[in-house]
């Protein structure tokens, strides 16, 4: 064995030196900005000085520069505790239609067969499909007037909907009202945060499917072999085997897309600007708006992505941790 | 004695099952249909509305003469008029996306170019030496995945407002979004490549060792060529990663748009022209789709880093 102590460091001290420089800097430098009062808009004054003049200290610290204002500021602001609403129930809606979604398709893709294969070389193409353009086309979609989900929803849902209203309304005594066929889907604020999270779970979906089809592959076919024997039907064979099996994967997707979900902005400024009425508006749609659109407060921007982080960061250990863990 | 008892069963109660199998195979396709449908859809009405002219943008129709007039409209100088007349007093002429896409494909290569050499050598040092740190600095870079994009931009934003290289500030160049996007891309490549690496059988290189070559001669010459495939894969799903990427290229980029951020250019009187911004969705995502099928069977073990297996 020739292997020699410091070529390690040779081979990863390139990277780490970048990883560091991306992660950690921008780390310790937005929680130093979250505790000042920094506003583009005017001249910044930082606690923490270099020396201008010869004679001066090399760095001098005013600490009383330094404060938690914007922290304070944060859980006063209407707007801010607002995007922490959009954002949890966003996350909901999403995490759980993806879920359940991807594992529909996965039970369904599951088998072998010629049109199933061609559905899994399928799954992967929502992938491909950035974040911003999804949101625009699912807001052209939506369109009220020539929008092909409006369409799709309107004949596919409304319409069964309010023919069997029309008939349960000929009793006497009964007066349903029909659903509306005009609904604006962006508009409206329960349904445009609803086709967000709708978006999310097109791209999503198929991909968490292929993880479950991933899973489900290594499991040994023999189990529902036997399950079968045993005379136990498709219905439960899912409930009581495919499922259990998957219960760890479930759980590790279900972190990750809970991840992702909290982070969310590239659709809010393509498909609903945040709209209508900030119904839409995530935390980091809101920080975005507060940093660098309606305000240039980077000290504030930079607390309110602090609490952003430390609520990923929850989330981030319980991941790392079973990740670490399985392996 | 097993075996009757089940053929009995099955013999019994044969056409029966054969009805409930046929109706079986048959909902078992339509559910099929319906999960191509709910993949495809948005896909293929993207992929019309693109060669539609404006007005057949703006109904549901599906029969319709198609046109490759959008494609001219977004890669022309402004000389294209998208509707002679009316519209041109509405500004609707065309806009140039070619230095958009320009932009898109420098800053993604470039991004390539620069992360994967580091995270391959990287990657090898992590899997194939036992050195103090190696574990917490894997933990780290798993961790990083996790840091919301928007608390990287912020003090990047700042600081590239201030820094200059060659003489202009970084905010608003290539080179600044090229620093920025080495922040996400760069932990996955090194935790993909690193997968590759551990699944190297490591007794080639112990012959190496033995027949005297040094510790780098291991590395370029024995290990890199077996895990080329893999440092591919890496660089594909690396460059899907920045091309696709959006709030750096919002925050950092600026004028300097990419194609993502280009999107939002393809606006007019009448809100969004759906049609131009369908054709440039279709320059963003049908390259993409061939990456993305060729790296179809890596995907999912490198957006969860392994976790799912």
């Amino acid at each position: 064995m020739r292997k020699k102590r410091w070529v390690p460091w040779v081979l990863v001290g390139p990277a780490l030196i970048v990883v560091f420089a991306t992660t950690i800097y921008p780390l310790l430098a937005a929680f130093y900005y979250s505790f000042q009062k920094y506003d583009l808009r005017k001249p910044p004054q930082f606690a923490v000085q270099l020396a201008s003049e010869a004679g001066d200290p090399l760095i001098s610290v005013d600490w009383s520069l330094l404060s938690l204002n914007n922290y304070a500021r944060a859980f006063s602001d209407a707007r801010f505790i607002n995007s922490l609403n959009v954002t949890f129930w966003f996350t909901v809606i999403s995490v759980v239609l993806s879920v359940v979604i991807g594992l529909l398709i996965a039970v369904v893709v599951q088998k072998s067969g010629l049109l199933q294969t061609l559905t899994k070389i399928l799954l992967i193409f929502p992938f491909a499909v950035s974040p911003a353009l999804k949101g625009y086309s699912w807001r052209y979609m939506l369109h009220e007037e020539y929008g092909i989900y409006d369409l799709l929803i309107d004949v596919l849902i409304v319409k069964p909907i309010n023919l069997v209203i029309e008939l349960i309304n000929i009793l006497p005594f009964v007066d349903i009202t029909p659903v509306s066929e005009s609904i604006v889907w962006l508009a409206d604020k329960f349904w445009a945060l609803f086709m967000l999270a709708m978006s999310e779970t097109w791209g999503w979906a198929p991909l968490i499917a292929l993880m479950f089809v991933g899973a489900l592959g290594s499991i040994d076919t023999q189990i529902f072999e036997a399950a079968r024997i045993d005379g136990a039907n498709n219905w439960q064979i899912f409930w009581r085997v495919t499922l259990p099996l998957l219960r760890p994967v479930i759980l590790i997707v279900t972190m990750l897309k809970t991840i992702f979900s909290l982070k969310m902005f590239d659709q809010v400024v393509t498909m609903t600007g945040g709209g209508p009425v900030r119904a839409t508006q995530t935390i980091n749609y809101y920080i975005h708006q507060v940093g660098f659109v309606r305000n240039l407060d980077i000290g504030y921007a930079s607390a309110l992505s602090y609490i952003l982080v430390v609520i990923l960061s929850v989330f981030a250990v319980l991941y790392v941790s079973k990740v670490l863990n399985r392996n | 004695m097993m075996t009757t008892t089940i053929a009995d069963h099955r013999s019994k109660d044969l056409p029966m099952s054969r009805i409930r199998q046929d109706i079986g195979r048959v909902g078992e396709t339509a559910l099929l249909l319906l999960v191509i449908a709910f993949i495809m859809l948005p896909i293929y009405w993207l992929a019309m509305t693109s060669f539609k002219t404006p007005e057949k943008a703006y109904t549901t129709e599906i029969i319709f003469p198609p046109t490759l007039k959008n494609y001219e409209i977004i890669f022309s100088d402004g000389s294209v008029v998208v509707n002679e007349g009316t519209d041109r007093e509405r500004g609707e002429v065309g806009r140039n996306m070619a230095p958009n896409v320009v932009n898109s494909v420098v800053v993604s290569g470039a991004t390539v170019l620069i992360a994967i050499p580091l995270a391959t050598i990287a990657a090898y040092a992590f899997s194939r030496y036992n050195f103090f740190g190696n574990r917490a600095l894997l933990i780290w870079i798993l961790t990083t995945q996790f840091i919301p994009a928007i608390v990287v931009a912020i003090p990047f934003f700042t600081l590239f407002r201030t820094v200059q290289f060659f003489g202009e500030p970084l905010l608003g160049t290539r080179w600044g979004l090229i620093i920025v996007n080495m922040s996400i891309v760069l932990p996955y490549a090194i935790w993909m490549i690193k997968g590759f690496v551990d699944a190297l059988p490591g007794e080639i290189e112990q012959a190496a060792y033995v027949d005297g070559a040094n510790d780098f001669q291991v590395l370029f010459f024995v290990s890199l060529p077996l895990i080329r495939p893999g440092i591919l894969v890496a660089s594909v799903f690396a460059f899907i990663m920045s091309w696709n990427e959006f709030l750096f290229a919002l925050i950092i980029g600026r004028e300097m748009r990419t194609m993502q951020v280009a999107l939002m250019t393809t606006s007019g009187m009448r809100g969004v022209l759906w049609e131009q911004m369908a054709a440039a969705g279709m320059v963003v995502m049908v390259p993409i789709f061939f990456l993305a099928l060729f790296i179809r069977k890596n995907v999912v073990e490198g957006l969860t880093m392994g976790a799912v297996k």
